[in-house]
């Protein structure tokens, strides 16, 4: 048996339903208010001046949503997404999944669902933006791997020392000023350059 | 729950020496989309009324009517009401989706059965609803594979903004990409609207080989106006060149166009103009030649659904859904469009799909008379989307379009 997550807390968290007014839209602030988080509702647009940064989960209708109604590209959104899905026509999925729903309920919604929906979208959301994170990170140092091998090249000519020797050398000296070893390498060429330009 | 109504009683309410089943009739004759919502409720009433002159069955339906006027908040309160106060365990009616779906929780919750009569798009299989209606795979495609070959697979692709409209173009968009076609346009009106000199103009500039109308009520006799006025100006946006097609276009539509539909072409499981012997004997027992409205799918879709239910409660001697349910997926029932027997797995039916052309008397000329009933697949997991050559086409004339791979 693997060691169980740790027990999610919603403390302190808000949430916005973006429904129609409807039976559906009670039962999920009813759902959020047993499980002690506030949550208001509003259709169709969100409410621009009340400020996004408030809202730490969006509960949207895969239904009636519509391209354009909220406030950031398609996939983009800033928090955790749970679709309300009436008709499993592929159409309204893709809509949803377009969204960037990380989990959903179907209707109609009832006095349960909620929470496990809230616990996959929160953890979904998570590792959806820290991969992205990873990847940017990743992408970054894809592209400065030319800058390292030309770095390591200099330093074996100027230096007369083996390519271990060199790339041992850029590394101690990423990890002395904790910096990435791209960078390092980055204004090692720079540096270089530099001094040919001035003799 | 009143005495003598619930799931287990025989029979139903003993009245004056014959017992009498109450059945819930739920239809818009009113608002936006009332024509088709009449056809249902009179298809329903003339079935009610059939049962109760027969001899036959010992028990009369009594209908417990219902009129949402096209409101779809007001669905599931009279549901509601029939289920829980009238002791209705089973409600004939809903036209659009949306309306079906307020349905549905109240059925599922309460224990009754919705019999949905009119052809939607899919994508749904409630244990509660006995879908006498035709999914995607037993209209539009067999429609698109009749067109396709004759007009070419550049289509413009119409709809009212709701999800009748865009699952229906988005299939369409998938055969014809997978037939190597284009959409050259797909475009939105909201209900009710009849602005549409924008589409005609699209429509000139754009020359599609066909135009896929899904659009409903008011916005689609607009549309099928203008279009014809186009077709008088400009020779080639005539119906023989480019038509219109449609797989919600009915008798009555067509007759209230009167010259403006003629040529264009519609897929439905009935027509009133089917020269077959049921559907002669059909019309004779519902007194179609006194009728002023044309007899419609939705009318024979809500008759068959009455008659299914009558039979089913005769042969389990109760009106509760599970008997009732197990004895339509088991005893095959003739209807208007064939021997109607539900399948079990998805609570739909098996129907074909004839094709027609509207004529400017108002009548459809069916050009495709399908031999044979197209399993359901509602859900499209089973159904190709290429739409078959010419040589292809021919053989699966023989075969009525049987698009389901096994």
């Amino acid at each position: 048996m693997t060691a169980g997550r740790p027990i999610p807390s919603f403390e302190g968290w808000r949430a916005l339903v973006v429904h129609r007014p409807h039976a559906n839209v009670d039962a999920t602030l009813l759902q959020f208010e047993r499980l002690g988080i506030s949550a208001a509702h509003c259709w169709p647009e969100m409410a621009g001046d009340t400020g996004l940064s408030q809202w730490n989960v969006l509960v949207i209708d895969a239904d009636m949503g519509y391209d354009g109604q909220f406030p950031w590209q398609p996939g983009a959104a800033p928090m955790p997404i749970i679709a309300l899905i009436g008709s499993e026509a592929p159409g309204r999925v893709s809509w949803a999944m377009n969204q960037g729903a990380d989990a959903h309920l179907l209707k109609p919604i009832g006095s349960a669902g909620l929470y496990s929906a809230l616990v996959i979208a929160r953890h979904s959301f998570a590792q959806r933006t820290a991969l992205a994170g990873e990847i940017a990170s990743l992408r970054m140092r894809l592209q400065s791997r030319e800058a390292l091998a030309e770095a390591t090249a200099l330093l074996m000519v100027r230096d007369n020392i083996s390519s271990r020797a060199a790339f041992q050398k850029l590394r101690m000296q990423a990890m002395s000023e904790r910096r990435a070893i791209e960078l390092i390498a980055e204004e090692l060429i720079a540096a270089v350059d530099l001094e040919r330009k001035q003799r | 729950m009143k005495p003598g109504v619930g799931p287990f009683c025989f029979l139903g309410v003993q009245m004056a020496g014959e017992s009498v089943i109450p059945i819930g009739i739920l239809f818009s004759r009113s608002g936006p989309y009332a024509e088709p919502g009449q056809e249902g409720f009179d298809g329903a009433m003339a079935a009610i009324d059939e049962v109760n002159r027969d001899g036959t069955f010992p028990f009369s339906l009594d209908p417990v009517i219902r009129d949402p006027q096209g409101n779809t908040d007001r669905y599931a309160p009279f549901c509601r009401e029939m289920v829980g106060q009238a002791g209705v365990r089973h409600v004939v009616g809903c036209t659009t989706s949306w309306s079906r779906k307020e349905v549905i929780p109240v059925v599922e919750k309460m224990d009754a059965l919705l019999w949905y009569p009119c052809v939607y798009e899919g994508f749904e299989a409630s244990e509660n609803v006995v879908y006498v209606a035709a999914c995607a795979n037993q209209h539009l495609l067999p429609l698109l594979d009749y067109i396709i070959p004759r007009f070419g697979r550049d289509p413009l692709l119409l709809g009212s903004n709701y999800i009748w409209g865009w699952e229906t173009n988005r299939i369409a968009r998938e055969v014809v990409t997978h037939s190597g076609g284009t959409v050259l346009a797909e475009r939105y009106v909201p209900i009710g609207d009849s602005d549409i000199a924008h589409l005609i103009a699209e429509i000139r500039a754009k020359r599609p080989d066909f135009i896929l109308n899904n659009l409903i009520g008011s916005s689609s006799y607009a549309f099928l106006r203008a279009y014809h006025a186009l077709g008088l100006e400009d020779p080639s946006f005539r119906p023989e060149s480019r038509p219109v097609i449609s797989c919600n276009l009915y008798e009555g539509e067509i007759a209230d166009l009167g010259g403006a539909a003629a040529g264009h072409y519609s897929v439905s499981c009935y027509f009133q103009s089917l020269q077959t012997e049921e559907n002669r004997l059909f019309l004779e027992r519902i007194g179609a030649a006194n009728r002023t409205q044309p007899v419609t799918a939705f009318f024979a879709e809500s008759y068959a659904s009455v008659l299914m239910i009558a039979n089913a409660i005769r042969s389990t001697g109760a009106d509760a859904i599970e008997p009732v349910l197990s004895a339509v997926t088991t005893e095959a029932l003739p209807s208007p469009f064939g021997n109607i027997l539900v399948d079990r797995r998805t609570n739909h039916v098996a129907m074909p799909a004839h094709i027609a052309r509207a004529g400017s008397d108002g009548a459809f000329e069916v050009v495709h008379e399908a031999q044979s009933a197209i399993e359901p697949d509602p859900f499209l997991t089973r159904t190709r989307f290429g739409v078959p050559t010419n040589d292809q086409s021919e053989q699966d004339d023989k075969s009525g379009f049987l698009r389901v791979v096994r």
